[in-house]
């Protein structure tokens, strides 16, 4: 998801498991992303980037998003041109 | 006005608006406090609508029901465990997806559902518009349109609310998952039939498939071999599907969230970005989005402390004029300082610290969360507070950290997790507040130099980062990562910022008012009776040999527990002087203030860690600190002492 650019659209192909180092997802927040919608097939839009390698905006089932880049680094997604 | 009683809770996902129409419904009868057990806050209230007396409890705001989080554990606890006659789902309008997603998990759990569709203007605004009949078809659950914060359709809401009691419940609808689920669902239900759940067979079954920890846990105390059973059909699933069965399930759940939204809504493509979008736009800009956190930020610190300092001094100045009074009615004699010295200065200090901060505090905390802003602070600061372990809300309680610990710590309720909570809790504690600064400045700037003073500043901000570090590795949990909505802009409702103002504050008094006024007539005593001194004395090795400063610091610091700005009073009073040379060498005066920076949170702190964490993590805080400022101050001590400075 890091990849897309600013305004540029994708679909969530899937979310890697973490393995719990680092910054971010363990299985809680696996799950969490799951049911904040970001479910496998699901059309997300990147609306911006925090600076300083920041949290990302997304757009997704008509609510914004903010996700810290380590858990949005997991997240697969296919670009759509 | 006795009638019956009916107990209704509110459910509803994060930012919906169901404090507002918690506010609404409850009027002046509520009581906020915490879960038993648990640093969630707990919202209570009752009201009186047609000869009923209705108990409302405002369920903490969750994303799903199947998570762990404290949240949504505690209200799908009260739930099925309590049984409410009635659960209220707040759902907003415009996002109808995601909160169905919600509803359909209510529904899943045979709560008794009526749904408040929720602010329909913005929806409107949004260019969304609902056909509700249809959607009451669909979910065979009675939907009332409202606008909260105007208070449409709230009396509609209590209406049907007591009417859908009144004639009980019909069957809702099931929730139909795809075949392969489907099929796995009904075989779990076959074998939960007959061993008496106190939760709906199907919804455990979904929750077994769907990994719920919590429930596996319990059902494995009836029968072990069911949730082993529900591992391999969730295997079975997951081979099919070629994802974790959680996220299957999940999966479908939304995509029936979908078709539903899509089947009752139409969406007319909205003409130009909404004023929100472009406040939006702004504050969250790589370079306006700092430039305007800047400047709120400020506006906060200075409304907060100009103002509540202006208070403070005003309020004090006038309390303190009742001293005479006192003196003329007691006398000079131990009477009057255990009465004035320890009862009424510990209203004082209540007063003067509670009333000036904290309601100007809750207000514009509230309004900040409420309004969407702070959600856009985090979004900028996140990587920052990475730093320490947190995320990007932490920011605000660290810098209110600057201006009083106790608006900090309880501001420390922003964060989600407990851990999180207490991290930030711990870290806060250790920012000098102003009262910490009178010290600074009064002592170490006067006497060593601005340089000095900003040497501690620096050294105190250092300490934060390694304790915030060094507390995120060692706690237990999962590491931090922010996920976090950011609502639309919105206005904010200022009857319900008042109201939750007013009886937060309530409940802080109730902690409070007791801990400092026994603290302060304990510690009076005892400098009466002249323990003080022998604890002094018995103080010595830590204070005069490993910190190196004179033997009255024990005093000091013990009444520094009360207001930390009382160290340097107390240091004026027993040397009649404000000449602090006299007592205290440079290298003193640097490794004292050190100490009282880091020493203990003052007693109000205290109290508000106590709210926030209650008595054991409070305890734990405090006990940490003081041990720490030992260490550091020591160390401080002879790293001057071998540096050669300051003597």
């Amino acid at each position: 998801m890091t990849a897309l650019k600013e305004g540029e659209t994708g679909v969530i192909v899937s979310i890697e498991a973490g393995s719990g180092r680092g910054r971010c997802c363990g299985k809680g927040f696996h799950k969490r992303l799951i049911d904040m919608g970001l479910t496998p097939g699901t059309e997300i839009a990147v609306v911006k980037s925090a600076p300083f390698n920041g949290p990302i905006e997304i757009y997704v089932r008509g609510f914004r998003l903010a996700l810290g880049r380590g858990m949005a680094e997991r997240i697969i997604v296919e670009a759509r041109r | 006005m006795s009638g019956k009683k009916l107990r209704i809770a509110l459910a509803g996902n994060a930012n919906v608006g169901k404090s507002v129409i918690f506010n609404q419904l409850t009027g002046l009868h509520q009581h906020i406090g915490n879960w038993p057990g648990k640093t969630v806050e707990r919202a209570e209230g009752t009201l009186h609508f047609k000869g009923y007396t209705i108990d409302v409890i405002d369920l903490p705001g969750i994303y799903s029901l199947s998570t762990l989080s404290l949240e949504e554990v505690i209200s799908r606890e009260y739930i099925i465990m309590e049984k409410p006659d009635l659960v209220i789902n707040v759902v907003d309008a415009s996002i109808l997806e995601r909160n169905l997603f919600f509803t359909l998990q209510l529904i899943e759990l045979g709560a008794p559902l009526i749904i408040a569709l929720n602010q329909i203007d913005v929806a409107e605004r949004k260019g969304i518009k609902i056909d509700y009949k249809r959607l009451e078809e669909i979910l065979q659950v009675p939907v009332v349109p409202t606008v909260a914060i105007r208070g449409k359709g709230l009396h509609e809401l209590l209406e049907k609310a007591i009417e859908t009691i009144e004639k009980g419940f019909s069957n809702q609808i099931t929730i139909r998952y795809g075949e392969e689920v489907e099929e796995r669902i009904q075989r779990l239900e076959g074998v939960l039939k007959n061993i008496g759940l106190k939760y709906p067979i199907r919804w455990v079954a979904i929750k077994l498939l769907e990994g719920d920890e919590y429930i596996e846990e319990e059902i494995r105390e009836i029968k072990p071999e069911i949730p082993d059973l529900a591992r391999s059909l969730a295997e079975e699933i997951e081979r099919i599907h070629g994802h974790p069965c959680p996220t299957v399930i999940t999966s479908e759940r939304y995509e029936v969230a979908g078709r539903i939204a899509r089947e009752v809504q139409r969406i007319l493509p909205s003409i130009k970005p909404s004023l929100g979008e472009r406040i939006h736009n702004i504050t969250t800009h790589k370079i306006m989005g700092y430039l305007i956190m800047v400047l709120v930020v400020f506006g906060v610190l200075l409304t907060i402390f100009g103002f509540g300092g202006y208070l403070s001094n005003v309020l004090s100045d006038l309390l303190y004029g009742f001293e005479p009074l006192f003196e003329s009615i007691l006398g000079f004699g131990p009477l009057k300082d255990i009465i004035w010295g320890g009862l009424i200065e510990g209203i004082i200090a209540n007063i003067t610290i509670a009333l000036p901060y904290i309601i100007p505090f809750y207000l514009i905390l509230y309004i900040l969360e409420d309004s969407g802003y702070l959600a856009r602070i985090a979004f900028l600061m996140d990587t920052l507070m990475h730093k320490i372990g947190l995320h990007g809300k932490a920011f605000i309680p660290l810098m209110l950290g600057y201006g009083c610990s106790v608006p900090a710590c309880l501001g420390c309720r922003i964060m989600e997790t407990e851990r999180e909570r207490l991290i930030a809790g711990f870290v806060v504690t250790l920012i000098p507040c102003a009262a910490r600064t009178v010290v600074i400045m009064g002592l170490v700037g006067t006497y060593l130099g601005i340089g000095w003073a900003l040497t501690l500043y620096i050294v105190d901000l250092m300490i934060v980062l390694i304790l915030g570090r060094l507390a995120f590795k060692i706690l237990p949990g999962e590491p931090t990562a922010l996920i976090m909505e950011m609502p639309d802009y919105r206005l904010p409702h200022l009857k319900t910022a008042i109201k939750q103002t007013w009886f937060r504050l309530e409940e802080f008094l109730k902690i409070s008012f007791p801990l400092v006024i026994v603290s302060g007539m304990l510690i009076r005593i005892m400098e009466i009776s002249g323990v003080l001194e022998t604890i002094s004395y018995i103080l010595s090795p830590v204070t005069v040999s490993w910190l190196g400063l004179p033997e009255i610091s024990g005093v000091l610091l013990i009444f520094g527990v009360l207001r930390k700005e009382l160290t340097l009073v107390l240091l004026e009073t027993l040397l009649g002087t404000t000449n602090f040379q006299s007592a205290l060498r440079p290298i003193q005066m640097f490794t004292f203030t050190l100490v009282v920076i880091l020493y203990v949170p003052c007693i109000a702190t205290i109290a508000s860690c106590v709210k926030e964490f209650r008595w054991r993590k409070a305890l734990a805080i405090t006990i940490t600190e003081i041990l720490f400022a030992i260490l550091v101050g020591g160390l401080a001590y002879r790293i001057l002492l071998i540096l050669n400075l300051l003597e």
